[in-house]
Formats: structure tokens, sequence, C-alpha cells
């Protein structure tokens, strides 16, 4: 099932749009959920139901917005990932951008790396294979 | 139980901004079945707080005109945390528009500290029973006047005065 | 004021969908506030209605084990006010169900007419909060709300209906 990057990230928009109640012209590849836009871990939930909803797609808990890397003590020391915890993370997320992110693996900042372009890879991958 | 779910209007900027408090306290008898050993303040009166300090902005900016201001949509009611007895929440309503019949606000409560408890979006509708049925003017009538009445218990007019006030001065 | 805002199950299927009634009655003192001269019943209470309807439908389908409470009402919309006198009918289906999350659809009517839509999302509050420590019994799930359910099916079986 082929679907244009621009359809996917039309149907994006829309599902943030509901879920979030955010305007349509607040959304831009690179807004953050959580910053950006606002998002809390209850709509993280809201959203990936919608997306399954929106793109007949079965998407596994943890695929789209791994959680539990930071309970792992071999993955965190002094608030930032180790080496092997960043490592973990970059294969947990081939869909998310990490130039920014890796300069500093500060645990708290690593809501940035859910970005609306994180979501629109993560779909465009899945509905090509 | 009275159905006042707010206790103080804080400010009042018609047609912009309204902010007022509601404080909760283990005498309101819901509480017990919410919940027996936890009790907290129900999402929906968090929910209610915040459309009757949308609704007064409302009554204060269009004159008391309209006599039903009522919740027509609530969308992305987001609950983050609890109010407990002795507690408050201060909830701040944003006027996206108001327009005779209909109004949207951007809502948000908070507790003493600033941290948000619960958001949502609001729509409202306003009418007068009399534009369906021309014999309940009368009702119209009690409606306002009670209304009023409730507006004066919450400091409303005092708000008012002062929001004109700081208006003068600049 | 109690805090129980339906009256009684007349369907429920466990894990799928149930449906509550509940009378609306001056003799329940909140109408009395709003509004004094023209009773209606507040939206946010049928909100609670639908809230309590769908929680123990969700409740129920897993065993009452977890703390099942409102997360988030992703909209309510309402077409017009109810009345002492009038029945407020919820029918609420369970959209999804996770270990820290479920979510329910629901539809309002008042006297069989269309009311409002509400969908929810409640969150299972003890695999949620991290932070947050709660007394270790369920104190969602009262004996009012579980008899509810208890005379639903007493009913039933009375009546010689399966579901």
């Amino acid at each position: 099932m082929a679907m244009a990057r621009e359809e996917v990230y039309q149907k994006v928009k829309d599902v943030l749009v509901d879920a979030l109640g955010v305007d349509d012209d607040e959304i831009s590849e690179e807004a953050t959920l959580t910053g950006d836009l606002g998002a809390e871990s209850i709509d993280f939930l809201d959203i990936v139901f919608r997306l399954e909803k929106t793109f007949s797609i079965k998407i596994p808990r943890g695929e789209l917005f791994p959680e539990s890397l930071v309970s792992n003590p071999e993955y965190v020391e002094g608030g930032r990932l180790t080496p092997k915890g960043l490592d973990t993370l970059k294969k947990a997320m081939p869909h998310a951008d990490f130039t920014k992110f890796e300069k500093d693996p500060d645990v708290n900042q690593m809501s940035n790396l859910f970005t609306v372009k994180t979501i629109v890879n993560y779909l465009s991958t899945k509905m090509a294979a | 139980m009275k159905f006042i779910l707010l206790d103080r209007i804080v400010s009042i900027e018609p047609p912009t901004r309204i902010v007022a408090s509601k404080s909760l306290s283990l005498a309101e008898e819901y509480l017990a079945d919410h919940f027996p050993t936890f009790p907290v303040m129900p999402g929906v009166l968090m929910l209610e707080a915040m459309v009757q300090a949308s609704a007064w902005l409302v009554r204060a900016t269009q004159d008391f005109s309209r006599s039903m201001v009522v919740l027509e949509e609530a969308k992305n009611v987001n609950y983050k945390s609890f109010v407990s007895p002795g507690r408050s929440l201060k909830v701040t309503c944003e006027a996206i528009r108001i327009e005779d019949d209909s109004s949207e606000f951007k809502t948000v409560g908070r507790s003493p500290e600033g941290d948000e408890i619960v958001k949502a979006r609001l729509k409202l509708r306003h009418y007068n029973l009399a534009d369906r049925n021309p014999l309940l003017a009368d009702t119209d009538e009690r409606l306002v006047e009670d209304l009023k009445r409730k507006f004066d218990l919450l400091g409303g007019p005092s708000a008012l005065k002062m929001a004109a006030a700081l208006t003068n001065t600049i | 004021m109690r805090w129980i805002w339906i009256d009684k199950f007349t369907d429920f299927q466990s894990g799928v969908r149930a449906t509550a009634i509940k009378n609306v009655t001056l003799a329940e003192e909140h109408l009395h506030d709003h509004f004094p001269a023209y009773p209606v019943m507040p939206a946010s209470l049928i909100v609670e209605g639908m809230a309590q309807t769908a929680g123990i439908l969700v409740g129920e389908a897993r065993g009452f084990e977890e703390k099942v409470i409102l997360a988030k009402v992703k909209q309510a919309r309402f077409r017009r006010e109810v009345r002492p006198g009038d029945q407020l009918q919820y029918d609420a289906e369970i959209e999804n169900v996770t270990p820290e999350a479920a979510m329910t659809t629901g539809r309002v009517s008042v006297n069989g007419e269309p009311l409002a839509e509400i969908d929810i999302v409640f969150s299972h509050i003890d695999n949620n909060m991290s932070g947050l420590v709660f007394p270790e019994e369920n104190f969602v799930f009262t004996e009012d709300f579980k008899s509810l359910l208890m005379n639903y099916n007493v009913s039933t079986s009375a009546a010689g209906t399966t579901s």
C-alpha cells in the first residue's frame, strides 16, 4: 500500500489536530509533540490508537514511542544516556533524527526526539514494507 | 451540595480573560464517594468550574443579556493531577471568540504553585428561553436576577471595577 | 449529594458494551442551583454518567483489578438541555484496552432522542502515574458500583435472558 509522504503528513496532521486540540497551522514537520504541541503522556496513547485506525496498521507498544530505556541503569548515568544507551535508543528509533540530541543526550530532552517528522518517517517505512 | 463550582472571581477582563478559584473542602459531601480513602475533586467538577468561569466572562461581556449560557462542546479535556481537600484550583479562561449566540475558550486549571492540573477547550451556547417560547420571558428575568446575585457573591462587580480602573490608568 | 450518576444497567456485555439509564428528578439538590428558575441537568454531570457507565465496563473487563480513572475527555458534544422528568440513556463501547489505559466511545440519548456523543480515555493509575502513592485497595469501584452490576445480573437471570 503505497502512500505519498505528503499524504501521510496530511493525515498525521489531522490526527494531531484532533488528539491535541491544536490548530493545523501550528504543526510543522520539526514541531516536537511535547514541547511545541503540548502533548502529555495520555495523549501519546490517544495518538497511537488514532494512527492505527487512520492507517489501518498495528503499532506494537514501544515501537513508535519507546518508553522503558530510561529505567535501565546501563543506559543512563548522571542524567545522560551512556554511549550504550544512545546506541540502543537509535536502534529502537530508526525513524527519529538524532543529530541534535546526540550532542548532549540529556534524559530530560529525550521527548524532543518525538517530532511530527518522526511519526511521518515511521509510518512511511511501515507502509512501504 | 450547592452547584457553584467557584468561590471567587480573581480577575475579569471582558471580552478577553477571566481568572477564578475554587477551594476544595472535605465538608463537600460527594467526596465521601470520590473516593473512599482517597478524596479528590472529580474531574467533571473541574470541568464544571471551567465552564462556570467561562460563562461568567460571557455574561459580563454581554451584560447578562442572555439568561442561558451552557456547555455545547468540550474537547481535549486533559487531566494531569489531582486536587485534594485543603487545596485549590485556579482556573484561567481565555476567550478565543465571544459572539452573540456562542463562544469558545481555552481553559486551564492550575494548583496554587502554578502546576497544570487540567485543561480544556470549551464551546458555549447562549440564548434566552423567550427565543423559543415568548411565554418564558418572565423566567429569563428571574434567571438573570439570580445570576446577578451569584456574580455578586463571587466578587464579580468589584473585579470588573478593578479591570476598568486598570484600563483607565493606562 | 451522592456521587453516583447512573441508576441501573439495562444491558451489559462484558468487555464489549454496556447501557445504563439515569432519571433526572427535582429531588436532586444540584438542579435547584442549576438553575433556580429553570432546572437543567448540567452537561458536566452527564459526562460523569458516561464516565461511570464506561468506567464500570472497563473495570469489569479487567476483574476490577485496576483503579480506572478519568484521564481525558476527547470530546463531549451536547445538542440540547435535559430537564426534570427526563430519562438519560448511556451507551458505552470499549474501543481499546491496554495495561495502562482504556478508550471508550459513548452515545447519550434523552427520552429516546440523541443528545450527546462522549468519548473518553481512562488511565489505570497504578500502572501509570509514577511518583504518586495510592491506597492499596481499589477505592474506585465501591460497593455501590459493584451492586449496580450485581442487580443487573440478578434481574437478567430472573427474567431468563442471556447476553
